[in-house]
């Protein structure tokens, strides 16, 4: 059994026509149903309200509203039908002051140019099995930007309210033969 | 303990939420099989777009800002004059590998990355532009497809060489091989 990409819609963005139709060749070789095309950021914005699609794919640099601010609308405009789209954003940069702006532009995945269809199919895999948590607050809202897994710390834990002090301090209070059931690693 | 710090109104709230998954629905399970990935791989390798018009295209829009900074006449630190420069090398970057020009790529990554760190655009960071420029005309020009062979190693060492050589000239500021 495989993924059945027939019933899905994606919306890809690119002002470099040669590129645009090569993206296009190889979703469709994966068997996406119906790919959007559109050659900058405002366009592509009326494309999102138009068609609503399941997945934006979208270049950084274009002209006149960039893959970034297009981002922004699909995330913050009223008028967007799907504030919770995947979006991932692709480009030659690979700089991380340059990733950590796109990640703040509320981008989902991030994907560096030139890539190979396992680079983009690791995004689409991505997207599809675990799908980020979205975090509103003041200054932003977007997919959850915390990329790292949490607690992979394994040492010795220093602070006071750490897990196992607690426990200890607790032990001491009460019984200390009830110590034999913690685990002190 | 002094619990009064953590009893204070909260400025931010974060509200944390959790979109339906549409995608999943429609998709279904198992992935895409390796032989769906390899024909997709195909389609791009085998892809035989001309990438000679585009290279020309960003490379003449580089040669622009490379003029332009020129004509200035000082130096500039100024994000939109590095951006006359290294956007469209950006470009060459990214689409020279997806186009069978792999060693456009690695030229141009090159350059990217030195543009990241330098400081400003001189006429000594101008000349080792100048140097890039050059090379990417020439593997354009000669439609030098592939890594270049040994060749093409040669001309990747010669620019990494003249980058390596202006940090290490002014390693007050830069300290040692900042891009390596």
């Amino acid at each position: 059994m495989s993924y059945n990409l027939q019933n899905i819609q994606i919306l890809l963005v690119e002002d470099n026509q040669p590129m645009l139709k090569l993206i296009k060749t190889v979703l469709l070789s994966f068997g996406v149903g119906n790919v959007i095309t559109a050659l900058n950021g405002e366009e592509a914005f009326k494309e999102f309200c138009l068609f609503n699609p399941d997945l934006v794919i979208t270049d950084w640099m274009m002209s006149p509203c960039d893959g970034l601010q297009l981002s922004e609308m699909i995330r913050t405009d009223p008028k967007s039908p799907n504030k919770f789209v995947p979006i991932i954003l692709m480009t030659g940069f690979s700089e991380k002051r340059r990733v950590l702006s796109a990640r703040d532009g509320g981008v989902t995945e991030f994907m560096v140019k030139p890539f190979n269809t396992r680079d983009l199919y690791r995004r689409l895999h991505k997207i599809i099995e675990a799908p980020r948590q979205f975090v509103k607050c003041e200054e932003y809202f977007g997919p959850d930007r915390r990329r790292k897994p949490k607690d992979q710390y394994e040492g010795d834990k220093r602070r006071y309210n750490d897990e196992e002090q607690v426990i200890d301090t607790e032990a001491e209070e009460t019984d200390e033969s009830s110590l034999n059931d913690i685990d002190f690693r | 303990m002094d619990v009064k710090h953590y009893n204070q109104k909260r400025l931010r709230n974060a509200k944390f939420i959790t979109p339906p998954n549409v995608l999943k629905a429609k998709v279904g399970y198992g992935g895409l099989s390796d032989a769906v990935l390899e024909r997709a791989q195909n389609v791009l390798e085998n892809n035989t777009e001309d990438f000679r018009p585009l290279g020309e295209l960003y490379l003449k829009q580089m040669k622009d800002g490379i003029d332009y900074v020129a004509k200035l006449g000082h130096p500039t630190n100024e994000e939109e004059d590095i951006a006359r420069i290294l956007f469209p090398c950006v470009q060459l970057k990214a689409n020279g590998g997806m186009f069978h020009y792999p060693l456009i790529t690695r030229i141009a990554e090159r350059f990217v990355q030195f543009m990241e760190v330098v400081e400003k655009l001189d006429p000594e960071t101008l000349d080792i532009t100048i140097a890039f420029y050059t090379t990417l005309k020439i593997v354009i020009n000669g439609e030098i497809k592939g890594d270049g062979g040994p060749k093409g190693h040669a001309l990747v060492e010669e620019l990494n060489g003249a980058c390596m050589r202006y940090f290490e000239k002014h390693n007050e500021t830069y300290g040692n091989n900042p891009t390596s």
